[in-house]
């Protein structure tokens, strides 16, 4: 299979400051891969997914998304099969109505008005926005502005979907709309990166992770794997959800317990398999 | 977006004119702009401008105030254009030479440059004044000799705001980008100014909250954490300012052999060449500027 | 910590912003906090949290008009008649994004904002800014621009700013919502020292449960407007089906608790372990039994 992202000897250093932002990174990302992106800020995580939109260009190295190379590329080119959906809905929310916002992307890459209006009926119903669809985005709260922010990229289709921090600072309510979201791209086939500090979030989605540490990518593994890694997580300042740490302080004490569980219902079936032993 | 970024703010260092109390640069800043108002001689003018690079290259700001002449020089340009074809001089006015439905008069060409170097002679001290002082020790030294607490902070918090803006005004542009914004021109504004604005409303709204819950706004009695020390020769220094402006002008008003307007006579081939020139340079600008806003 | 005094009294308290508002924000609010308690505030967005926090320094109503019913008492004094200048001595305030609360040149300046508007002597504000800085551990940052700190450390100057006036009550909405990390374990630590060293009362609205049902010793959880619940953390997170309902979620370990009484694996009677040492200690009998 092609890979849809390809990242060669990446490197970014910022104009200003001469920080040497990512270092020599270079990854694959196959197409329907859900990976994570971790690491504190600064640690570069937001800079390496900003080069598969093409908002910023290669010090050194490549970035090759869909097969082509992002660098002569401009961001609006690349919008059509990336889309990207910013941690804070107020930056990209200006139309007047709500179907106004859901409609800009679709009529941006040039669609036809009824595929236009069919992609924002169906975003509507997956986000449940039937009845804010008349007001001002400003109008609305923030959580449901977050939603509308995710909807007015899902209206684009990209084959690669990039999440800036979508829980962070929300309620379990808005929390479980990102889970359905990210499930539902993934049954339709997209690929999704989700730059996030939720780790409760990350450990029940993603399929893989990427570590980052002052530019370094440290660690790319299963969730699994890189929540056992004690060395990785705590230079890296990051906390398993609580109860990866509770399956891993039980198999610390307990040989008895084998896998290391990524959510409630894996340390369930790990306690079921025990007590049947 | 380095190209929107006017970079007005205090350059660190450590030269002797760093080193002054702010209000008598405050002081001599405010003088050269009377005295700047007061006269249209080019003479005197061009000499309060040449002092003030000397003093800008003494101060070791030089770059920085390169930054700011290349962005105020095109705009002031459009004066030399306006002025030539419209003084703002009492007619009659003597006309130089006519290009088609426009006509050129001595008037304007003199009035044009006057109030270029006059924009000059005002903003190089302005900007002296700015790039040397830090902007705490300017705000507090203004609130001792009588600015109200409030105003000071009002002015604090512009200055803060406005790099923040900036900032903001990228990250929303590349948000928009991001939803294949079709490029430039007049469709861009809307998308990536509202977010600019609301954004900055929030703010706001959140700040007043913020302080109000410090026990900002109380009446009372205020202290102030900031100390700007004063010392004899900083005393001296804006006596001297008070003086120099005083004397100054006090000749201006008298002496009437320093009105050039009509002594100085300009060719007509200098005119055309200013004013042509002129026009150029700002619509160079314009369109370089609108590049570097929308595009990006 | 029931034998130390009421410090903050909520007594039937309503609330509506604006006259037209059908639904109000708060509805009839009772609730209780002593002296040295470190108050969880649970609750969706749009449940009242932030409105019932700016109640307790007066900024609701006196700041923010709306319609106010009910009396609050902070330290014995009623919100309505103090002034929110006086009230800053007693409660400090720190809002959930770090930007939005900073406005100075640099750091001094930032924590000597208030002081300078209660007319604090200069050397008095040196003084106290060199303090506070240290309790949040920002030491030697007077001279830096707030606005080029991390996150985290904006937060933990918002907190600096608030101790400066010196106030017995810290209320914090939603303050690591916005910081990485990194920053939400600093400022976790800043307040949980500031809670057991200094016997500061504590109110910190948080999704972060987790970490909540390991500080606070009272957990209060709002709906539209109400309290729906409040007690111990291990009080509150056994009502397993009411949270559930609410849209709230509770603490891993105790959820897996829950989980493991349903399917009959282990008999908890509704005492779930909300700490990961509790859990640590409770789930190990089931290995434990086993083994032996």
């Amino acid at each position: 299979m092609e890979p849809i992202i390809k990242v060669e000897d990446l490197t970014h250093i910022y104009p200003t400051g001469q920080v040497v932002a990512v270092k020599d990174i270079s990854l694959e990302i196959n197409p329907g891969e859900i990976v994570g992106v971790i690491g504190q800020n600064g640690s570069g995580k937001t800079t390496l997914v900003k080069h598969f939109i093409g908002l910023l260009k290669p010090t050194s190295g490549k970035v090759i998304v869909n097969g082509k190379d992002t660098a002569p590329l401009r961001v609006q080119q690349i919008a059509a099969n990336v889309g990207y959906v910013y941690q804070n809905p107020n930056h990209q929310l200006f139309a007047r109505t709500v179907r106004e916002e859901l409609a800009f992307g679709p009529r941006n890459l040039d669609l036809p008005e009824d595929e236009v209006n069919a992609r924002v009926e169906q975003a509507v119903e997956f986000f449940h926005l039937e009845e804010l669809l008349e007001l001002h985005p400003y109008r609305i709260s923030f959580p449901l502005r977050k939603l509308v922010g995710m909807a007015s990229i899902y209206t684009m289709r990209p084959a690669v979907f990039i999440l800036d921090e979508p829980t962070t600072g929300q309620d379990n309510i808005t929390t479980q709309t990102v889970y359905r979201l990210i499930k539902k791209l993934r049954d339709e086939g997209s690929t999704v990166l989700c730059v996030a500090h939720d780790m409760i979030l990350l450990a029940e989605v993603v399929d893989r992770m990427l570590v980052l540490r002052d530019g370094d990518l440290i660690m790319d593994a299963t969730p699994r794997e890189v929540f056992s890694n004690y060395e990785i997580m705590s230079s890296t300042h990051l906390t398993p959800p609580q109860i990866t740490t509770l399956s891993l302080r039980l198999r610390e004490k307990y040989d008895a317990f084998d896998n290391v569980a990524l959510s409630i219902d894996e340390m369930v079936s790990e306690v079921q398999k025990f007590s049947n032993k | 977006m380095q190209g929107v970024v006017i970079p007005i703010s205090m350059v660190p260092g450590d030269s002797i004119i760093h080193r002054i109390n702010p209000l008598p640069k405050l002081a001599w800043a405010f003088g050269v702009l009377v005295i700047s108002f007061a006269t249209r001689n080019p003479l005197i003018l061009s000499t309060l401008f040449v002092v003030g690079v000397i003093l800008i290259l003494v101060a070791q700001v030089g770059n920085a105030y390169l930054k700011v002449a290349m962005i105020l020089f095109p705009i002031s340009l459009t004066l030399i254009v306006l002025q030539s074809i419209a003084p703002a001089f009492p007619k009659p006015w003597t006309p130089i030479v006519s290009v088609g439905p426009f006509t050129i008069f001595q008037e304007g060409i003199y009035s044009g440059i006057s109030m270029l170097l006059r924009i000059f002679a005002m903003t190089t001290w302005a900007m002296l004044m700015i790039m040397t002082s830090h902007p705490s020790d300017i705000f507090t030294s203004l609130q001792k000799i009588g600015m109200p607490y409030v105003l000071n902070f009002i002015l604090t918090m512009t200055l803060q705001l406005l790099p923040i803006l900036q900032n903001e005004f990228a990250v929303v542009l590349n948000a928009q980008k991001s939803r294949a914004m079709k490029g430039s021109g007049f469709g861009a504004i809307l998308p990536s100014m509202v977010p600019v604005f609301v954004g900055a409303i929030e703010r706001v709204q959140q700040l007043s909250i913020s302080l109000e819950s410090r026990a900002f706004g109380s009446s009372g009695h205020k202290t102030s954490y900031r100390r700007v020390r004063m010392t004899f020769w900083d005393i001296l220094l804006i006596v001297l300012g008070i003086v120099f402006t005083a004397g100054m002008t006090y000749w201006i008003i008298v002496d009437k052999s320093l009105d050039w307007s009509e002594t100085m006579v300009f060719h007509p081939a200098f005119a055309i060449g200013l004013v042509v020139f002129a026009t150029l340079g700002f619509l160079a600008f314009v369109v370089i500027a609108l590049r570097n806003v929308l595009q990006a | 910590m029931s034998e130390s005094k009421p410090i903050i009294e909520f007594k039937d308290v309503t609330f509506w912003y604006g006259q037209n508002e059908t639904e109000p924000a708060l509805k009839n609010i009772n609730l209780t906090i002593h002296e040295g308690d470190y108050v969880a505030l649970l609750g969706l967005n749009g449940a009242g949290k932030t409105t019932l926090q700016l109640c307790i320094n007066g900024v609701v109503p006196n700041n923010i008009l709306g319609n106010f019913e009910g009396q609050v008492i902070v330290d014995g004094k009623d919100t309505l008649e103090t002034p929110v200048r006086e009230m800053a001595k007693i409660v400090g305030m720190v809002f959930d994004n770090p930007e939005f609360q900073l406005s100075q040149m640099s750091v001094g300046e930032e924590i000597a904002l208030g002081m300078e508007s209660l007319g604090y002597s200069y050397e008095e504000m040196v003084e106290t800014i060199d303090e506070v800085l240290d309790i949040v551990g920002l030491q030697g940052l007077t001279e830096r621009s707030p606005f080029g700190l991390s996150g985290g450390q904006q937060q933990r100057l918002s907190i600096a700013s608030a101790l400066a006036m010196r106030p017995k009550i810290l209320v914090m909405d939603e303050p690591t919502s916005n910081v990485d990390p990194i920053g939400k374990e600093e400022i976790f630590q800043v307040a949980y020292e500031l809670n057991r060293k200094r016997n500061m009362t504590v109110i910190m609205a948080e999704h972060e449960v987790e970490v909540m049902a390991q500080y606070a010793n009272l957990v209060v959880v709002m709906h539209e407007g109400e309290i729906v619940l409040q007690g111990t953390p291990e009080e509150v997170f056994s009502n397993v089906d009411l949270l559930k309902s609410l849209g709230l979620r509770m603490p891993q370990v105790a959820a897996f608790g829950n989980e493991l009484e349903k399917l009959g694996i282990m008999t908890l009677n509704g005492h779930y372990p909300v700490k990961l040492s509790q859990a640590v200690e409770t789930y190990g009998r089931l290995f434990e039994k086993k083994a032996g």
